[in-house]
């Protein structure tokens, strides 16, 4: 719903405009819509010009259709798969995560969001050599505990000698953003998004992955009560999310808390249905045990929701 | 920029009717004026020239935030985070196998948690933690100080005073011991009255206002920048009681947690929580959990549940970023928290059955 202004396309100038919305034209939508001929007449503007401003509105504001073996070979041109850092969370996710989608981790406290997270940041910069950018909104980004995954990744690759030259660079390319509030995740993102746009023909710090944990943390202050305006925020958010990843063939994860309706019922995702639709994959973390300090913890994955996979999948975690 | 007006703060009934009016993006805002802006919406200047402030603020938003200093949102490589951990204190608890299992001791920067049914010693931890955050550098602490906020009324002045003549004394033996230039001069600065002195202490009766001090501590802290620990005793009390709109219940404990953590962030200091225990009553059986719901579990960076096995309490590490679950048994002396002793010394004196629950107040063990 762009409105109307002079210089938004050559051949609409101040005049045409003031004449258009006399007659109630405000917006591209109106005017695309509207009878040429009725509006030439009630505005005694040229006919031709105005069909050759529509030709242009019409080529700067609507979509193309794509032909599907175009976006087929487009997409397995740009996609890649990154791994998790877990065989068998990367076997959950068939074979790893697919940039271009959202990814969502859910799980009650202390069932491992953050650690997953760290492992995987840890996987994508020391094995792929990639930039991360890890958006952290409740304080729970721990360096140190970064730095132990990253040397037991090393290990288990046999670099142990290369690992003081290559640990200090795979930190490097971990970028942590500390963001506590919804509008300075937005800019955060908007940052990023300026960041890829300028650098697309540069070929410095490919980055193929952005974390975010937790959005729920972000978007909670602002549901409930009796105001929509978190319904409205969390819609852009999503947007703004899954523009990015198909934009720029990233891969989003973000990470979810769990809520019961009643305090027996079981488990759903926080966030509600209107989220639900956003992430393409969602997979649940839960740690089964009995009771605290009593048995062993036995942590388990499983796959909610997936476009490739069948849901129902459950694998065991291990988070080193 | 290409800031889209969805995406600024802006109050939602304004939000509405750029939509409607067309807007789409920041650019079109400022280039639209407040003349203009005015004229479009159908509002006052004034309000035209306070949207078009927020949303210049927002668009130059890198400048506006290095220019306030705080850095709330200055972005870090994961390198410069782990130096900067490392150099980090903890804030020591005198219980060698809790600071063990929590990594050092309670560490600043996160939102630490501790939930416990009544009488296992919540409490009694927050006042050791009041006092252990002023030791000085030289003894192993932060030399900071401590701000209280007792919503319950279980803050015992004279429990501190014991505590923190414990902890003096215990100071003046290792400076007796190892006799060094700094430590004496540290002690010298370091009595009860000093300790007292620095810990602030506020009394908040219901939730408005436990929500207004949250909101107003960043001042306060600013003001008083060597607060290195802020305790909020009693997170559940205020907000358990008297409350109809459980949304409203969830949304204003989201917003408080997230304060919580700017605070913490923003200002190196630990902040300390006590919630209470509730029952989950399940199919077969009921189980004693943590209070406030779910997504309050989220808040905590690191929890802590406090439980009785027997006659002994325990503590277990429920949920921590980098240390791994465990449970360790402490104990609660005259002296204040400490590690569980060893069964050599000497049982209590009488052999009359005590509750095991609360310490009973006897002469003989008053200094």
């Amino acid at each position: 719903m762009v409105v109307l202004w002079a210089g938004l396309c050559p051949g609409l100038t101040e005049e045409m405009i003031q004449l258009l919305r006399g007659n109630g034209i405000r917006t591209v939508v109106d005017f695309v819509s509207s009878n040429l001929e009725d509006v030439s007449q009630k505005c005694s503007l040229s006919y031709k010009a105005l069909v050759a401003v529509r030709r242009v509105l019409l080529a700067q504001f609507s979509a193309f259709p794509a032909n599907g073996a175009d976006l087929y070979e487009e997409l397995k041109s740009s996609t890649a798969i990154l791994p998790t850092g877990s065989p068998s969370l990367d076997q959950l996710l068939d074979s790893g995560l697919y940039t271009g989608e959202v990814t969502e981790l859910m799980g009650a406290p202390g069932s491992g969001k953050t650690q997953v997270c760290l492992g995987i940041a840890a996987s994508v910069s020391l094995g792929l050599k990639q930039h991360v950018v890890f958006l952290d909104s409740t304080g729970g980004f721990t360096a140190s505990r970064l730095y132990q995954m990253l040397r037991a990744q090393t290990e288990d690759e046999e670099e142990q000698a290369s690992f003081a030259g290559a640990g200090p660079y795979a930190l490097q390319r971990i970028q942590v953003v500390r963001v506590f509030d919804i509008y300075e995740v937005l800019s955060a993102l908007q940052e990023l998004r300026d960041h890829l746009s300028q650098q697309v023909m540069s070929s410095t710090g490919p980055l193929k992955i952005v974390v975010i944990d937790s959005v729920s943390a972000v978007i909670y202050p602002l549901m409930g009560g009796r105001q929509s305006e978190g319904l409205a925020i969390m819609m852009q958010f999503s947007r703004e999310l899954k523009s990015l990843a198909r934009e720029f063939s990233l891969a989003v994860v973000v990470t979810n808390q769990v809520t019961r309706d009643s305090s027996t019922g079981p488990l759903k995702p926080a966030l509600g249905r209107s989220w639900s639709f956003v992430p393409s994959t969602r997979v649940l973390l839960e740690s089964k045990e009995a009771t605290w300090g009593r048995g062993p913890m036995q942590r388990v994955a499983s796959l909610a929701k997936s476009p490739r996979q069948p849901t129902g999948l459950q694998v065991e975690l291990d988070i080193g | 920029m290409q800031r889209e007006v969805g995406s600024l703060p802006l109050a939602p009934a304004l939000r509405a009717r750029l939509a409607a009016a067309g807007f789409q993006t920041a650019q079109e805002l400022l280039e639209t004026g407040p003349c203009g802006l005015s004229k479009e919406l159908g509002i006052s200047k004034e309000e035209a020239l306070e949207a078009l402030q927020v949303v210049r603020q927002e668009c130059h938003g890198d400048t506006a935030r290095t220019a306030r200093g705080s850095g709330a949102t200055r972005k870090f490589t994961a390198l410069e985070l782990l130096e900067e951990e490392q150099a980090q204190g903890f804030i020591i608890t005198f219980c060698s196998a809790l600071d063990n299992m929590l990594g050092g001791g309670v560490q600043l920067t996160k939102i630490t948690e501790i939930c416990g049914a009544p009488g296992v010693g919540k409490t009694q931890l927050c006042m050791q933690l009041a006092v252990d955050v002023q030791i000085p550098e030289c003894f192993g602490g932060v030399a900071g100080e401590a701000v209280f906020i007792d919503t319950e009324g279980s803050f015992m002045v004279d429990r501190v005073v014991d505590i923190a003549a414990a902890c003096v004394q215990h100071c003046q033996l290792i400076a007796e011991a190892q006799r060094e230039e700094d430590h004496l001069k540290a002690l010298e600065t370091f009595s009860v009255e000093s300790i007292l002195s620095h810990i602030y202490y506020f009394r908040c009766r219901d939730y408005v206002e436990l929500l207004a001090q949250v909101y107003l501590l960043p001042e306060f802290l600013s003001e008083h920048s060597k607060v290195r620990l802020v305790v909020i005793d009693g997170i559940a009390f205020p907000f358990r009681h008297d409350f109809e709109d459980l949304s409203l219940r969830t949304r204003l404990l989201n917003g408080l947690a997230q304060q919580l953590i700017i605070t913490a962030n923003d200002h190196k200091s630990a902040v300390v929580l006590t919630n209470q225990m509730t029952t989950r009553i399940g199919q077969s059986q009921s189980t004693l959990v943590p209070a406030l719901g779910e997504s309050w579990g989220h808040a905590a960076t690191v929890r802590l549940i406090f439980h009785w096995d027997n006659s002994q309490r325990l503590a277990t590490l429920y949920k921590s970023p980098s240390q791994k679950e465990a449970t360790i048994p402490y104990d609660i002396t005259p002296r204040g928290f400490r590690d569980v002793q060893p069964p050599a010394v000497a049982p209590s004196a009488d052999g009359t059955e005590r509750n095991p629950r609360k310490r009973p107040r006897r002469e003989e063990e008053k200094q």
